[in-house]
């Protein structure tokens, strides 16, 4: 259609036409610039090209041992699938637990299943049930490496076995051997939990799986000094030396159906006539027995177990019980067990000292997706609440640290300002360093006095090292005081319990964006008003062991939990304590008290509990906290450190000859975490063609037996992984050329058909 | 009309695609100003400096090739992030002038595309943060993939490494990196 005469007949109108043309172009060229300058100085966000941090960091089960990948290697994934039904009984002040897990084997192999699951860092277990067909095979308590041993020996006779470990005080493992082809067997454990109490609500948490955790590698070694040794300390290589214990194969939700469905049921008998009950993460049905009991179920089956079940319920009465006391009878002792929430003084006489609060919030890899939104939502509505006499100061932390002001500064509107903005730019990546964290937010320069100290912490808590960490603040906590907050859908609650105790503060849990502003509310109001202090409980008659020894600060809204061993129970117990400058006295007869059930189970998890914390603070010697704890899980049938149940079928099962397979079973992601944040970009099927198998299940499991291996493949001990040094603008620019050129060009053409005509 | 509206919107998205590669490196260039006034405070005052108030990194060092006169400042860590305004410190890696091998790692296209003018024996300058300057000499080049780099960091002697991505042509993101490997000449004075 262009022909010569074309051109000839449109030279005279070409002139204005050209001139236009290139202001076009001129003005392109500095609308670029613009454009270019004016989102370089709109914001400095990152360029999206630029690679995230070397995911390898936080890859669970790094260092897994040569012979368990040979196991693994064929068809491992293939395996056992696993059902689990929960049964709470709420009886007044305490929680009864029944959780089944269901093995299954569908293949046509002798299976051992192994399964890392969570309980609450308070549980005490002290129930293994193992039922096959109608046979129901009951567990006893044996130190750990007897109990491993036994279950190791039936294992190689083919007798059918179960054992429950305790990982940490909130992570357990349940072994299963010699589940046959096609069978299923049941593994029934049992623990006991006190409720929680908050102000005029009472609560209760089922974790339902255990978080990706954080493992910090042993690059540089730390000596371990103890008083006495003169000088000679031992090395000590890994901070986390059973990280291949607590890290499970977790399943891309994206590549994967959820897995280990779940059904909850609970009997609330709460003890008093029922208000609002609520489910916070799950939907559920509620069936009302009577005014005090009820019966909830999850509305819509079985679930997957990515999340935390937490229930809160309040008594009808506008006000709630403040306090609550319980006994039980077993042996020759009666346990007692004292709730007293203290009153709620205003303080008339003196204005409360300014605080300094050092904020820390964890924008690691596990905060991706929705946690981190929940930090920082947390975090600002917490900077909001600030008066212009608080001083402050935030710490961000992933594997690298930043602290935003040299040193503590006043919180007036400048620097409040500038502390939102930091934390609003905040981006969750890489891997999760709390120890120098917590050392930074703990160093306190200690000049000024009038303030008092308060460290709030926001994290999920997820990684493998906290004794670490506990021992950071034993050893620096000083005036401070922790409080932590645990964010997203699996806390670690035994890091946040724990730590929130050596720290003298509370943990404060957030598992919804919806949830932040009522619980940092409350949380102000723990931090804005005066602890109760110089707690102590005195029996009148009787001899009493009460647990925990030193009795901690209690906080607004919150009981005083007691638990006592006593030889008779006669008399009264009087709590005394100081709320601020006034003093407080509270006298409870103990004849008064109510039935429970569990009570002595509470108290020797307590003990316990008090024993580890000895053991950190080193108040007692390891020895001696062994020993102590030794005797009180064994005399209570308890799961700890230090002690497993262990079930063994007496008739062999599995035929001579057979082999026995490895399998252990996958868990989800927490809900509302980001797969790729933790383990990295996910890895694409082997394009090696031979490797390849028909079957679209059997290349599943080469993925999964892939994604074990690359980590030994990727993290050659001591080498560095170079980060990603491109960018795409040479590509954007050129195609934007490209693109800007064909359009001249087109408008060109087009001046052109339209002068013709 | 609908003549001009192909072309038009041909036109906005070009520009956009324009707009957004120079905007990398207008960032690049712009936060490297910034750095460099950063980094001469904290030589300075001897504390870390932030460039701006909201930046979660902060200058550490001068990297400088007098024969190519090239100078930058590189930035605490080797995220994305930091990356975007310098060459990084690739963590878990010591210090320059400290035992072991110091890796440092930029853009091709930015920072870093000096590196392709670097041959065995240009000399390599380091100002660290507390001002003491180390000469490096250049006496390897190699192409290594990201993850089997080679470079044990606690080696001993005195040694630098530079990494960027390679080939310096290619339009994509590629698996290999483009390293300089320099051994420590001499500590220079302590000021500068």
């Amino acid at each position: 259609m262009t022909t010569c005469d074309d051109i000839e007949a449109d030279k005279t109108g070409e002139q204005p036409g050209l001139i236009r043309l290139v202001l076009f172009f001129v003005m392109q060229g500095v609308a670029v610039i613009l454009v270019g300058f004016a989102a370089l100085f709109l914001s400095f966000e990152p360029v999206w090209s630029a690679e995230r941090l070397q995911a390898g960091l936080v890859k669970p089960g790094d260092a897994r041992s040569g012979s368990l990948l040979l196991k693994t290697d064929d068809g491992y994934a293939d395996a056992s699938r696993l059902g689990i039904d929960v049964d709470l009984t709420v009886s007044g002040p305490t929680v009864r637990a029944r959780v089944t897990q269901i093995f299954r084997n569908p293949t046509k192999d002798w299976v051992e299943a192994v399964y890392v699951y969570p309980l609450p860092s308070g549980g005490a277990v002290d129930t293994l049930k193992m039922v096959i067909g109608d046979r129901v095979v009951v567990g006893d308590i044996k130190e750990r490496q007897q109990a491993k041993i036994i279950y190791e020996q039936a294992k190689q006779n083919g007798q059918k076995a179960a054992l429950t470990e305790q990982e940490r005080p909130n992570i357990f493992t349940n072994s299963v051997a010699n589940i046959g082809p096609g069978e299923t067997v049941l593994v029934q454990i049992e623990y006991q939990e006190p409720v929680q109490q908050s102000g005029s609500e009472f609560s209760l948490r089922l974790p339902m799986v255990v978080a990706p955790r954080y493992n910090p590698k042993p690059v540089v070694q730390s000596v371990d000094f103890k008083p006495g040794d003169g000088g000679w300390g031992s090395t000590k290589s890994d901070p986390v030396p059973d990280r291949d214990r607590i890290s499970p194969e977790v399943l891309d939700p994206a590549t994967n159906a959820p897995v280990n469905p779940t059904r909850i049921t609970v009997r609330l008998q709460a003890g008093f006539p029922l208000g609002e009950v609520k489910s916070h993460h799950h939907a559920i049905k509620t069936e009302k027995i009577d005014d005090s009991t009820s019966i909830l179920r999850l509305a819509e089956g079985p679930v997957p177990a990515d999340r935390d079940f937490e229930l809160t319920w309040k008594p009808a009465a506008e006000k709630a019980p403040s306090v609550g006391l319980f006994r039980e009878h077993i042996g020759n002792s009666d346990y007692l067990l004292a709730f007293v929430t203290p009153p709620a003084v205003e303080q008339a006489q003196q204005k409360p000292l300014p605080r300094e609060v050092i904020f820390v919030i964890d924008n690691s890899g596990s905060m991706g997706g929705v946690s981190i939104v929940q930090a920082k939502a947390s975090l600002s509505y917490a900077l909001g609440r600030l008066q212009p006499n608080d001083r402050f100061n935030v710490i961000r932390f992933d594997h690298t640290m930043d602290v935003l002001f040299p040193s503590a500064v006043p919180a007036d509107g400048e620097h409040v300002g500038r502390a939102t903005s930091f934390v609003d730019a905040l981006q969750a990546n890489g891997g999760t360093e709390m120890v120098p964290a917590m050392r930074a937010a703990l160093s306190d320069n200690a000049s000024d006095t009038g303030y008092v100290r308060q460290v709030v912490f926001l994290t999920d808590g997820a990684i493998g090292n906290e004794q670490q960490l506990f021992e950071t603040i034993n050893a620096l906590r000083g005036r401070s005081r922790i409080f932590m907050v645990g964010i997203g859908s699996a806390p670690n609650t035994y890091l946040m319990t724990r730590a929130a105790e050596l720290g003298r503060g509370t943990f404060t849990h957030i598992g919804s964006v919806e949830q932040v502003e009522e619980r940092m509310k409350s949380l102000f109001a723990k931090l804005e008003n005066p602890a109760v202090t110089n707690l102590t409980a005195k029996f009148s008659d009787a001899a009493a062991d009460i647990t925990p020894v030193a009795i901690p600060d209690v906080y607004r809204d919150e009981p005083l939990v007691l638990a006592a061993k006593l030889d008779k129970l006669t008399g009264s117990v009087e709590i005394k304590g100081r709320i601020g400058d006034r003093p407080w006295v509270v006298t409870l007869p103990l004849a008064n008290a109510a039935e429970g059930k569990g009570l002595s189970k509470l108290w020797a998890r307590r003990k316990i509990a008090d024993a580890e914390v000895a053991r950190t603070t080193r108040q007692a010697s390891p020895d001696d906290a062994d020993k102590t704890i030794l005797a009180l899980a064994l005399e209570h049938q308890l799961v700890t450190r230090l002690t497993s149940l262990v079930a063994v079928d007496k008739t062999p099962s599995r035929p001579e000859g057979a082999t026995l397979k490895l399998s252990e079973l996958p868990i989800n992601l927490p809900a509302g975490w980001d797969f790729e944040k933790v383990f990295g970009e996910r890895l694409r099927a082997p394009a090696n063609p031979t490797e390849r198998r028909a079957d679209d299940r059997q290349a599943q499991v080469q993925v999964a037996a892939l994604k074990r291996l690359q980590p030994i493949v990727t993290q050659a001990p001591s080498t560095v992984t170079l980060p990603k040094t491109a960018t795409d603008a040479e590509l954007k620019m050129i195609a934007g050329v490209i693109l800007l050129t064909v359009s001249l060009i087109l408008l060109m053409f087009t001046r052109r058909q339209m002068s013709l005509r | 009309m609908p003549r001009v509206i192909l072309p038009l919107l041909l036109a906005v998205i070009g520009l956009i695609l324009f707009g957004q590669g120079a905007y990398i490196h207008a960032k690049a260039l712009v936060a490297q100003v910034l750095l460099e006034r950063a980094f001469e405070k904290s030589i300075v005052t001897g504390r870390e400096t932030k460039p701006w108030s909201w930046a979660d990194t902060w200058p550490v060092a001068r990297i400088e090739v007098t024969r190519l006169r090239a100078s930058t400042i590189v930035l605490a860590g080797s995220s994305g992030q930091a990356l975007a305004f310098g060459p990084g410190h690739v963590e878990r890696t010591p210090d320059a002038g400290e035992r072991g091998v110091a890796v440092y790692s930029a853009h091709r296209d930015t920072h870093f595309a000096f590196l392709k003018n670097v041959v065995v024996g240009d000399p390599i300058d380091v100002t660290r943060q507390d001002g003491r300057t180390f000469r490096y000499r250049v006496d390897a080049t190699s192409i290594v993939r990201f993850d089997a780099s080679g470079i044990d960091p606690f080696v001993d002697g005195h040694r630098l490494v530079l990494s960027t991505c390679w080939p310096f042509d290619a339009m994509t993101q590629g698996p290999e990196r483009y390293l300089v490997h320099a051994t420590m000449v001499e500590a220079a004075a302590d000021s500068r």
